[in-house]
């Protein structure tokens, strides 16, 4: 089993952990010994009694942007959908794309804790419960789209299968029904896992509370809580299964999303890879997000011992993989397109890349394709600055992927005499703003009150928690005993 | 769940093949040459009803599926690599030397290279013959036409040289490398092996696309689809992962590599094949398939329609029940997986349905007249006596003799190294391996 290399010049424990040494597995958590330390370091956070001064100005920042959302929305309900810069044959642009975008970051949650989960790879458990917190929130902001740009907001829940006494359903053969049911799925799923994961973490803040107020909400949430024996084996077998259930929600979702699209005959939303184009896409706008959120927050609450080098390393790595696949599936595209021999097929990706917006075409190719191709080098996915640009990068390239096939594809459609071009109007562009907002809000809320690193489980990857540890040939059983003890406490 | 190793013999006589398995490799080289001498003698003869045009589908098909087998090992080797995974150095070995043959499995391409040059493939690549399609099927050779600058004979064989020298060069290389790291100390093969594993994984990916486009999809010029390339991919890890499987379960049960393969290592492998070369599978079949039938364009639809009308209805049936909904509810459990008895069962049963799925790619057609027919039902009415072939004899003698040669190949292979890198920096992680 891996042991913590010891670098042999000043025998302290080195924190450069992103050295491969073949046969040993490097530390994932730096400069602890006890798994005391880990609680401590997590726990202050939520207990602190002030609050960074930077949590204010983003929160107040993330505030304004929401009441921006707010102001849009109901400007936008009270007059119409006519506020958007919508035509005929523009009728989705902004709205779906904010809708497609906002699933595909919800994605990195689930692949993080049921994916990883199942292939065993222990780094995620440093950024599994704020990528899922990620998840969660990313989703409540795709869901307001599709609600708000129906144009009856007010009749929003025919959406659902509701009995009624109409006898009037929706389209069950639509695959805007399915998305309803997949992404609705996927929230609730989501959701379950991030809080089944948090009970055994919430629980420590609950005996840790000094306040009343704390020690009531922390108690309501913690689910009576006492690490029992066979509460841990509960919540282990409760974890493998919503790991199980979740993995095909990680493919389904965006699956469906792409449905919406593909099971159409407009050129360049018909094509049958994208399915898992649009997955591999969801995974690399998702982690390409959680690297823009952990490194300002590893910065602000103190955790690049938890949150190392390593784990950004890792992330790097998956977004430089996710980012080939997104090429791939541009290049199958185009070179099928011409290979296809279909006249509007041709034309569709042709007129993608040279017609009136091919600014944002090759904006989503620079930043989707050529972007991560830099993370080959290991200088680049080790340094926080760069990297922190190149994932910004990212998010930007793939908000216009999304834009690029729904607007190019609708704008110039099958008849020149239809063709129109879309511009969007401020409504559009607050709306986008906006909903950065209430993800940014409901996100800083988080960070501030939950324990955003899973306690519980980044203990169990230490190597204190390995039956055959041995500290360092130290032969005082009774420390290392007491050591194993910490774990469930 | 704890088997945890504690007698990990790594002793010559649990590690290396030896002289066992002599008989059965002389029998797979018997069994490989009558093979294909008796299937060569049926079209010669015109037995069974056998053209030439049925003969070299056919081998086309069988030559795909032994490829598979190889190209799905390889890419589980690079994948071990590029994810630093130490669980598998247990297995991996017998997974390098499957897909080792990729060296010398180009030499079955050979007679298509020869059908091709000599402008008598026309029967299996319409485009390799313009004319002759221009004047049985105009509509279809006016598509086609739009496409010679991709489908014409040197460019493709062009590419089909490049596929190889691709796999054999990379696919030798993990396998020697492997043994190399056997007999050195220290980290540097273990090391550079990782990092060739990114580039390895990126042209695999990008070949074995263009490779089914070439081999397959031009079978019906006019079809196609960009979700192609991600499905052979898919089969590659059926055939290939069980092939595995298979591999590992037969050296153990010969006395080899015994207390080191363990249930832990065969349950890992059971996921891999039931996660990519099952689900996955099925995913992006369904994929494909529902998004062209709801699309319901002409162009696309009649693919599939040539593999619903007549027999192959039945066949497509089979393919989406023996390929994924049954043995779905067998390998879900973990129980399964962790008995070598049910694991090779499942792994014959998925490797069987690899082969049935390069059947119903390679061996339909799609009819040059379905764009005559008013109706559907007019068409299916017309093609309802089409059969599939499958019980011809053609296709299971060069099924055996394919795997004869190719079983040949890999016994030999297996026996002049060791079954297991013992000196891999991760061979303690494997040895000592747990699920739970």
């Amino acid at each position: 089993m891996s042991s913590i290399p010891v670098d042999p010049h000043s025998g302290s424990r080195m924190t450069d952990n992103t050295e491969n040494h073949p046969g040993a597995r490097e530390p994932l958590v730096l400069n602890m010994d006890r798994f005391s330390q880990v609680t401590q370091q997590v726990c202050q956070v939520a207990e602190a009694r002030r609050t960074p001064m930077a949590w204010y100005i983003c929160f107040a920042l993330s505030l304004g942007c929401l009441g921006v959302l707010g102001f849009c929305v109901l400007y936008l309900i009270l007059t119409g959908v006519g506020v958007w810069g919508l035509n005929n044959p523009v009728m989705w642009a902004f709205d779906i794309t904010n809708f497609v975008f906002w699933v595909g970051i919800g994605h990195a949650g689930t692949l993080i804790s049921a994916i990883l989960f199942l292939f065993r790879q222990k780094w995620r458990t440093g950024i599994n419960r704020f990528a899922e917190a990620m998840t969660i929130f990313a989703v409540i902001c795709a869901g307001l789209f599709p609600g708000i740009h129906v144009g009856r907001v007010w009749v929003v829940y025919w959406l659902f299968p509701l009995p009624n006494q109409m006898e009037m359903w929706p389209q069950f053969r639509s695959p805007l029904l399915w998305d309803v049911f997949a992404v609705g799925t996927y929230f609730t799923v989501s959701l379950l896992f991030w809080f089944t994961g948090m009970v055994p973490d919430l629980a420590t803040l609950r005996d840790r509370a000094k306040g009343k107020i704390q020690q009531i909400a922390y108690g309501a949430f913690s689910l009576g809580w006492r690490g029992s024996n066979r509460h841990w084996h509960r919540y282990e077998r409760a974890y493998l299964l919503l790991a199980a259930l979740s993995t095909p929600l990680v493919l389904s979702v965006h699956s469906v999303v792409s449905f919406d699209f593909a099971t159409s005959q407009l050129p360049g939303w018909h094509t049958t890879i994208f399915p898992p184009y649009f997955v591999a896409g969801a995974i690399f706008s998702g982690f390409a997000m959680v690297v823009t959120l952990a490194v300002p927050a590893r910065e602000m609450f103190g955790l690049k011992n938890l949150i190392t080098i390593r784990h950004l390393d890792n992330m790097n790595k998956i977004i430089l993989v996710t980012g080939c696949m997104v090429g791939y599936a541009y290049s199958m595209e185009f070179f099928i397109a011409w290979y296809s021999g279909a006249l509007y097929e041709k034309f569709a990706f042709l007129n993608r890349a040279f017609g009136q917006y091919w600014w944002a075409y090759f904006l989503m190719v620079g930043c989707n394709v050529i972007t991560p191709q830099l993370f080959w080098f290991k200088a680049i996915r080790t340094s926080i600055p760069i990297m922190f640009v190149l994932s910004l990068l990212v998010n930007v390239g793939m908000w216009f992927e999304r834009f690029v096939i729904i607007v190019s594809s609708l704008a110039n459609d099958f008849l020149p005499s239809s063709w129109d071009v879309f511009v969007p109007t401020w409504v559009d562009i607050g709306t986008l703003l906006g909903s950065f907002g209430l993800f940014m809000v409901l996100f800083l809320l988080f960070c501030r009150f939950i324990p955003m690193i899973a306690i519980a489980e980044i203990k169990a990857i230490m190597p204190q928690a390995d039956p055959h540890f041995d500290e360092h040939g130290s032969d005082d059983h009774e420390a290392q005993e007491e050591t194993k003890g910490e774990v469930t406490s | 769940m704890s088997h945890v190793n504690v007698t990990a013999d790594l002793s010559e006589r649990n590690v290396e093949l030896g002289s066992i398995g002599g008989v059965a490799r002389n029998a797979c080289l018997a069994v490989g040459i009558i093979g294909l001498a008796v299937a060569f003698l049926l079209p010669v003869f015109g037995l069974a009803d056998v053209t030439w045009d049925i003969f070299w589908r056919s081998w086309l098909q069988t030559w795909i599926f032994v490829l598979e087998i190889s190209l799905g090992a390889f890419f589980f080797v690079i994948i071990q690599h590029l994810t630093r995974a130490g669980w598998s150095v247990a297995v991996r070995r017998p997974a390098e030397v499957i897909a080792s043959n990729l060296n010398w499995l180009w030499i079955g391409f050979l007679p298509i290279v020869g059908l091709l040059v000599f402008g008598k493939a026309s029967h299996l690549f319409p485009w390799s013959d313009m004319e002759a399609l221009a004047a049985h099927a105009p509509e279809e050779a006016h598509l086609v036409a739009g496409k010679e600058a991709y489908l014409n004979t040197p460019f493709f064989l062009i590419r089909s040289a490049i596929y190889f020298v691709v796999w054999g060069v990379l696919a030798t290389y993990f396998w020697r490398a492997s043994i190399r790291q056997g007999t050195e100390t220290g980290d540097r093969t273990t090391l550079k092996m990782q990092k060739i594993s990114a580039p390895a994984a990126i042209l695999f990916g990008l070949t074995i696309s263009f490779a089914a486009f070439d081999w397959i999809m031009s079978l019906s010029p006019a079809w196609f689809s960009t979700m192609f390339g991600v499905y052979f991919f898919a089969g590659t890890a059926t055939c290939g992962f069980s092939a595995i499987i298979i591999t590992c379960i037969l050296l153990q049960r010969n006395g080899r590599m015994v207390n080191l393969i363990t249930n832990e290592h065969y349950q890992d492998m059971g996921k891999l094949l039931f996660g990519i070369g099952m689900v996955f599978w099925a995913y992006i079949g369904f994929s494909q398939y529902m998004l062209i039938w709801y699309a319901n364009i002409p162009e696309e639809t009649g693919w599939f329609l040539a593999r619903q009308m007549g027999d192959w209805g039945w066949f497509s049936v089979w393919l989406l029940f023996g390929h994924f909904c049954i043995p779905f509810v067998f390998l879900i459990s973990k129980h399964p997986k962790r008995n070598w008895r049910t694991l090779v069962f499942a792994a014959l049963w998925m490797l069987f349905f690899g082969w049935f799925d390069v059947y119903w790619l390679v061996m339909p057609t799609i009819p040059h007249d379905l764009s005559t027919f008013a109706t559907y039902d007019a068409a299916a009415e017309a093609y309802a006596h089409v059969g599939t072939g499958l019980l011809n004899p053609v296709n299971w003698l060069l099924l055996a003799g394919m795997l004869g040669i190719f079983t040949w190949f890999t016994i030999g292979r297996l026996r002049s190294h060791p079954l297991i890198c013992t000196s891999d920096p991760w061979i303690d992680d494997s040895l000592h391996f747990e699920n739970m």
